[in-house]
């Protein structure tokens, strides 16, 4: 049984740190995606403008 | 200017800014006899396990002044910008790297003299044995070799202080230890020791060769 | 869900001549998607395998079929060190970023993995020998591999996003990846003065679990696979925003 216990919680912290790990990969993938989207309309925006920059 | 005259030109340059800053000297002699101070309190020393304890304590002094004494010429350099003007002249990063190399050994080197004869004293040992010179340059040039480039990474950033022993006490590993694993058999000799001094050897010679070599991508900005 | 994918097409001359990326054509993350279903594949078949088809070992009783995870992660984990040298290595011989990315995604993954390998392995060392930890040269060589990941991750994180910052890097690993083999002599030296208890599993292994060790390794190259492919495409954009940015001020 104690052996039992030990083979569970092993596979069950590498599962869960898996998917903590891949869930904090799609956060920062969101976040990045959101940040360039930002960043490229700045972008698009200075090139609208024929400014003196 | 040939190599080896790069060399001593700078190392000669530390040198004397150096022996004018005492601080830093006596700062890491104090440090290396607290830590075997530190040792006695620490492990309960009876004349019998002496011998299993005091190498380790010896190399752990060392090891930590060391680290402390390691980041200070490079740092330093960086703080006051001479290193940016050295950059800029055509001399061999790779003098530049003995130089520090150099510079450090002599600097852990001077710390190590005085600290042995005071750990001779404080744990009873018998010091001038034949064969610790060996064993104490080859370790301290190892350690020197790692260090000495890893100082100049460090130095680039906030947290040098941190981050130096964190990136070289792994890699020194093997140093230590073959340097508390041969002093240990100095004082107190075994039959079928593996060859610790030739470990260290050939660690200084491969990390020596690998550190020159890469020294020019580290200390550029 | 938020996978990587190709969208962000743009180069980087692109954007120093002014081109902002037009991409509202967001292409399927295939790469992503075939290797997610993949390991997915790989990980149901290796469960069904590991739980129930391998005959459980007559000496350590249940628990040793931690080692069918065990094993694999800590290998990836040893892979992932060994791609960071060899990006590392790419990135000071050619300069280029897409190197240094590599590079980056190696270091973080293989930290993600050579943890669980040290967690994995120091509950399968409970069950075996009773004690949570033993000083033996895979397990002390795993445990200093681990410390250089840290300081790697430091490293560049300290250092930032800059040329400098890579080259670092570069030298770390492949000062590292040269010093890990010394390491595990110099362990192993250490260790023949005190013999214990050895690690690892005696013998022929019967094919049930030959097998089933293969397969589990390869779920777990494949799911490192899928996370480098992530871990790139981030790597990729961070540095392009950075870029954009740049170039706006």
């Amino acid at each position: 049984m104690q052996g039992f216990i030990y083979l569970v919680s092993a596979y069950a912290i590498v599962w869960v740190g898996l998917f903590a790990y891949l869930a904090v990969i799609m956060m920062r993938i969101r976040g990045v995606r959101t940040e360039l989207a930002a960043v490229q309309e700045l972008v698009r925006e200075q090139q609208e403008k024929p400014t003196t920059s | 200017m040939i190599f080896l005259e790069q060399v001593i030109a700078i190392l000669w340059k530390d040198v004397r800014y150096e022996l004018r800053s005492k601080q830093m000297w006596t700062g890491m002699g104090l440090f290396a006899l607290l830590v075997l101070v530190i040792f006695n309190f620490t492990f309960d020393l009876r004349v019998d396990n002496v011998a299993a304890i005091a190498p380790g304590a010896l190399w752990v002094a060392f090891v930590f002044a060391s680290l402390l004494g390691l980041g200070r010429t490079i740092a330093a350099e960086r703080e006051i910008g001479s290193m940016d003007r050295l950059l800029l002249c055509p001399v061999d990063r790779k003098a530049i790297y003995l130089a520090k190399l150099l510079g450090n050994m002599l600097f852990i080197g001077v710390v190590e003299i005085v600290a042995l004869p005071i750990f001779a004293a404080l744990f009873n040992v018998p010091l001038f044995v034949g064969a610790l010179l060996p064993i104490v340059l080859l370790s301290t040039l190892g350690i020197a070799a790692v260090g000495t480039l890893f100082s100049a990474m460090a130095a680039a950033t906030r947290a040098r202080e941190l981050l130096l022993p964190i990136l070289v006490f792994p890699l020194i590993v093997p140093i230590v230890i073959g340097a508390v694993r041969a002093t240990g058999t100095l004082l107190a000799p075994a039959v079928n020791e593996p060859p610790w001094l030739g470990l260290i050897a050939a660690f200084d010679v491969i990390f020596l060769t690998v550190s020159m070599l890469t020294f020019e991508y580290v200390i550029e900005e | 869900m938020a996978l990587a994918n190709r969208d962000t097409q743009t180069k980087h001359r692109d954007t120093r001549m002014g081109t902002p990326g037009q991409h509202k054509n967001t292409r399927p993350p295939i790469a992503s998607l075939a290797l997610l279903t993949l390991t997915f594949i790989g990980m149901m078949t290796s469960i069904f395998m590991i739980f129930l088809y391998v005959p459980t070992d007559a000496i350590e009783g249940i628990p040793q079929r931690i080692f069918y995870f065990h094993v694999p992660i800590a290998w990836i984990g040893m892979l992932a060190f060994g791609v960071l040298a060899v990006a590392s290595i790419g990135y000071l011989w050619k300069k280029d970023e897409r190197w240094d990315w590599l590079a980056r995604a190696s270091a973080e993954v293989g930290t993600i993995f050579i943890t669980l390998a040290l967690i994995t392995g120091s509950i399968w060392g409970r069950t075996t020998w009773g004690t949570w930890w033993t000083w033996d040269a895979r397990l002390t060589t795993t445990l200093i591999l681990w410390f250089i990941y840290i300081g790697y991750m430091m490293l560049r994180g300290y250092m930032g996003r800059t040329p400098a910052s890579a080259r670092s890097g570069a030298v770390l690993a492949i000062v590292g990846v040269i010093d890990v083999p010394i390491i595990y002599e110099s362990v192993n030296w250490w260790r023949t003065l005190h013999p214990q208890a050895e690690v690892g599993t005696p013998g022929a292994l019967p094919p049930e679990v030959v097998l089933t060790l293969m397969i589990s390794l390869v779920t777990f190259t494949l799911l490192y696979s899928f996370l480098m492919v992530q871990i790139y495409q981030l790597q990729k954009m961070q540095a392009l925003a950075q870029q954009l940015h740049a170039d706006i001020e």
